[in-house]
């Protein structure tokens, strides 16, 4: 199936656990006690999980068993069955709240990423790959994966038992298409930069150069879908998380928002769309036709459009089950903190790999000289600020880029390279020629509309700049778009700013690439970009791979176009009620909902259900 | 009186022009775009694809000329926040719900406070004109939002008896979400009719004609309801009316907090997401709705007072 000796250890992770998936057919194993107290009754179609055959008995997913004859039994809900503790079908309902301040325009990441909305996307479609709570990518539409001996070909085995909820059946023709679609001109995707320079003539058929039909991805036959690189990308699999393929025929009939109206609206994934009613609420329902492996136990989504401010008051009224800890202010936080109850219902976990530093512009003055960026590097007292100001909850100290649990972490390795040493700092700042700062141009820190937290953050680095290296910093708070016209410019306009970067899949390339030449930051290092270009496609020994990105991130933290402040975790909040495997420690301990969320890129959808401990919560 | 309005009407319409002008320009010159992206640049073709697909890759004044010509024809556009629907669709969705909620605001802003105004003035100098007095001043002085944020910590979270939000959408819904809404925006109003219905009728009831009415043997009632009320309802016109426009347009903040659909909330999410054309239809709406206010309270004055004349 695959040629072990070329792919990373990642797809090696990949082969282990889709084997390990396959067999208990993605959905959650029960709760530990389980088979002890299993009633009779509904312990009897528990084994329907392993085989996806059973679960396509019709007759099961039209009878949800009744909830008044035993509350405490599971029964079987579109062909799953309940665990013991499980709350009635009618309480299979998740309830959250969406931000529907910021744009919303698609539930679909090919119509637009940064326009799509946020914990309630990816629903209706089934990706290729999708990605357990450690972080490993199991099998989604795909069964199976290979590469060829160049390196440069993928095949990929879809799944032939999937079909759309209009009974036509999911084909590579689906997956062509949405690609092809990705890279039209004319659609003008906002993501295209994710692909580009790894698919074959991605770039050129986004600029209009080559036809579309051009891309390297085609359709050797219904089933299998071949991806051609520029180069050997072993990252390919981690990427394809992003492959949730609309519909060709829904496409060519009604455009790229076909999702936006449950008339014209059709899935292949866990889920159907009910109802969207625009700024105000969105309903999905469990797919009852779904045939892949991530089948749901919750029956309906429920999605409520509100300002994020809003959150924390409807999750105490007991409306909504879940608030991201990104929309808990510091306020909200002190309260969950002293009250015994909601302070067990907060989860840190890693967000999405978010790391926050500070960034200058290397090419100018007084910034161009190493001495300089290494005395800023030195003067920050990480530790305090994330007792003081950030909170342990909310993050780890940060002496390089990748976070601890990414692929090719090397924190400790790092660690003392950005140190907090004043005297050191102050030692550079006279070699660089300015003693005490003198000399040295008042400088504004720029801030992406960052949280009042993070504003708290830049004022106390500020004032470490000026008390240890005598420097004036301005801290100035930009609105989002303005700080990325400013940063995004050439040549930038940002002297010295602070901002995060948060990964897109699961590969130090990712992470590494943001700071290549000609990327959003004034640094330039040909040697960097050598390395991390190098390891990128490196087909060999995945533990040589994750050397060279380690040497290459050695290099980053050295040459200090960056001053690595914070990890960021994120502290979500949930009820008790919510309950799965996937919910269960994961390998680092973290206890909580991964990154992505309730989406079908992760195998949550088929774990997370709503326990009896729920009682008779009111549904909108 | 027609000539007067034919001339009116004429100056409306070069505010409008000026208006439009004015917030084309302003729009596009703050920084960044509606597609302007939070991750790496975009390769130069891709951005270049998106601006030719919105159109935005013309010169300013084409782009205005473009605009105007089909807003003319009554095209407004496609909301970029809401691309399944155009502006005059997002327009007719949001806004009946703000205006609803404005309507119901005025109502009980208008008829809570006059009774207030009207109790506090014929009761002058008692502990009723002290406590409405005391509580209209508290009703100007403190920010709704406040209001709204107690309101909901006190009703919602704690006692339980009002969702936190939400809004009756047709005929189906909760018509409970509706109270506190209502409750916040129009305590303002309500406390400032209160007020100056107090001080107006206090000044018309010591004036001669009331004192001729009195004498004339009509009931305290007839006096104060039927001729002091009438004059001291003039200076009313001129705080109320721009009241109107500003409670029906939606407010943002009571929207956002109590998750009402409304329209409020686009006037800054366009902003701040660059959506164009949503942006130059809320600025022209709210143009067009001050215009209108004030024609109407300038008519309102010469039926209330025969002796204005326009």
């Amino acid at each position: 199936m695959l040629n072990h000796s070329r792919v990373s250890s990642l797809v090696l992770l990949f082969v282990i656990v889709a084997a390990l998936l396959a067999a208990c057919g993605g959905t959650a194993p029960a709760p530990a006690g389980q088979a002890a107290t299993a009633a009779p009754a509904a312990a009897a179609p528990t084994a329907a999980a392993a085989a996806p055959e059973a679960t396509a008995a019709p007759a099961a997913a039209e009878a949800t068993a009744a909830p008044a004859a035993e509350p405490s039994a599971g029964g079987i809900l579109n062909g799953v069955t309940l665990p013991d503790d499980a709350a009635p079908p009618d309480q299979q309902v998740l309830i959250e709240h969406y931000d529907n301040t910021a744009d919303f325009t698609t539930i679909d990441f090919w119509e637009s990423v940064y326009k799509r909305g946020g914990s309630i996307a990816d629903l209706l479609t089934e990706p290729l790959v999708r990605i357990n709570k450690n972080f490993e990518i199991v099998p989604a539409a795909a069964t199976e994966w290979s590469v060829d001996s160049s390196g440069l070909v993928w095949t990929f085995k879809l799944d032939p038992n999937l079909i759309w909820s209009d009974d036509t059946p999911v084909t590579a023709d689906d997956f062509v298409a949405t690609f092809r679609y990705g890279a039209d001109p004319k659609h003008a995707w906002d993501f295209t930069w994710f692909f580009g320079g790894v698919i074959k003539n991605w770039n050129d058929a986004v600029a209009g150069k080559v036809p579309l039909d051009q891309l390297g991805v085609t359709a050797v036959d219904a089933h299998t879908l071949q991806i051609t690189t520029e180069s050997p990308a072993p990252y390919i699999p981690a990427m394809m998380l992003y492959s949730q393929a609309l519909q060709k025929k829904a496409l060519e009939a009604h455009g790229g928002l076909y999702n936006s109206d449950p008339a014209t609206s059709v899935s292949d994934g866990p889920f159907i769309l009910k109802e969207w009613r625009k700024g105000d609420r969105l309903i999905y329902e469990a797919n009852p036709k779904y045939k892949g492996k991530n089948k749901p136990f919750i029956q309906k989504v429920i999605s409520i459009g509100a300002a994020t401010s809003t959150d924390f008051a409807a999750y105490q009224a007991g409306e909504i089950d879940f608030v991201g800890g990104g929309n808990l202010s510091p306020a909200d936080n002190d309260i969950i903190a002293a009250d015994p109850e909601l302070s067990k219902e907060i989860h840190p976990h890693y967000g999405d790999f978010r790391t926050h530093y500070l960034f200058f512009d290397t090419k100018n003055p007084p910034f161009d000289n190493l001495k300089v960026r290494q005395a800023f590097s030195h003067v920050i007292d990480r530790d305090t600020l994330i007792k003081q100001i950030i909170k342990p909850s909310q993050g780890i100290p940060a002496y390089s880029f990748l976070m601890p649990g990414f692929p090719a972490a090397n924190s400790e390795g790092l660690k003392d390279i950005q140190n907090y040493d004043v005297a050191k700092a102050k030692q550079l700042l006279a070699e660089a020629g300015f003693p005490d700062g003198k000399g040295f141009p008042k400088l504004t820190l720029w801030l992406r509309n960052e949280a009042p937290v993070r504003q708290a953050m830049a004022q106390a680095i500020a004032a470490s700049i000026k008390q240890n290296l005598g420097i004036d910093v301005e801290v100035s708070n930009k609105e989002t778009k303005s700080f990325m016209d400013a940063l995004n410019a050439k040549p930038t306009q940002v002297q010295f700013g602070m901002v995060s970067y948060g990964f897109d899949f699961l590969d130090p390339f990712n992470m590494l690439g943001v700071w290549l030449g000609g990327g959003r930051h004034n640094w330039n290092n040909a040697q960097y970009d050598e390395m991390v270009k190098k390891a990128a496609s490196f087909t060999g020994d995945p533990a040589e791979r994750t050397k060279m990105f380690q040497e290459a991130e050695k290099l980053l933290v050295s040459d200090v176009p960056a001053v690595f402040i914070y990890h960021q975790t994120v502290g979500d909040l949930y009820k008790p009620y919510l309950k799965g495997s996937e919910l269960e420690p994961d390998k680092n301990g973290f206890a909580a909902i991964h990154w992505p969320g309730y989406a079908n890129m992760s195998t949550l959808v088929g774990s997370l259900y709503v326990s009896k401990d729920v009682g008779n919560r009111t549904i909108p | 009186m027609a000539r007067y309005l034919v001339g009116r009407v004429i100056g409306l319409i070069i505010v409008f022009v000026i208006v439009s002008i004015i917030a084309f320009l302003l729009m596009h010159s703050i920084p960044g775009g509606p597609f302007d992206e939070e991750k790496s640049p975009l390769p130069p073709a891709a951005k270049a694809n998106i601006l030719r697909k919105y159109g935005l890759d013309q010169p300013l004044y084409v782009q205005y000329l473009r605009y105007m010509g089909s807003a003319l024809r009554g095209d407004f556009g496609i909301s970029f926040q809401s691309p399944t629907e155009t502006v005059i669709q997002l327009i007719g969705r949001t806004w009946p719900v703000s205006m609803r909620l404005g309507g119901m605001a005025i109502l009980v802003a208008f008829t809570s406070g006059l009774a207030f105004g009207i109790i506090a003035a014929v009761k002058q100098n008692t502990w009723i004109d002290y406590i409405v007095t005391f509580v209209s001043t508290l009703g100007l002085t403190v920010p709704p939002f406040v209001i709204a944020i107690w309101l909901l910590l006190a009703f919602a979270v704690r006692l339980r008896w009002l969702p936190t939000g939400g809004w009756p959408n047709g005929t189906s819904g909760d018509w409970k979400t509706m109270i506190m809404p209502v409750i916040t925006l129009a305590l303002g109003p309500s406390a400032l009719v209160a007020r100056y219905t107090r001080s107006s009728l206090v000044e018309v009831i010591r004036s001669d004609y009331i004192r001729t009415a009195r004498a004339k043997g009509l009931s305290e009632r007839v006096v104060v309801l039927r001729h002091a009320l009438k004059n001291a309802l003039i200076p009313l016109i001129t705080i109320l009316a721009p009241q109107i426009p500003n409670l029906i347009t939606g407010t943002i903040f009571v929207e956002v907090i109590f998750r009402v659909p409304g329209l409020g909330k686009f006037f800054v999410s366009s902003i701040y997401l660059r959506d164009y054309p949503m942006i130059m239809a809320t600025m022209l709406l709210v143009a067009v709705l001050w215009s209108i206010t004030y024609l109407l309270s300038d008519i309102l004055y010469t039926v209330v007072d025969p002796r204005i004349r326009l």
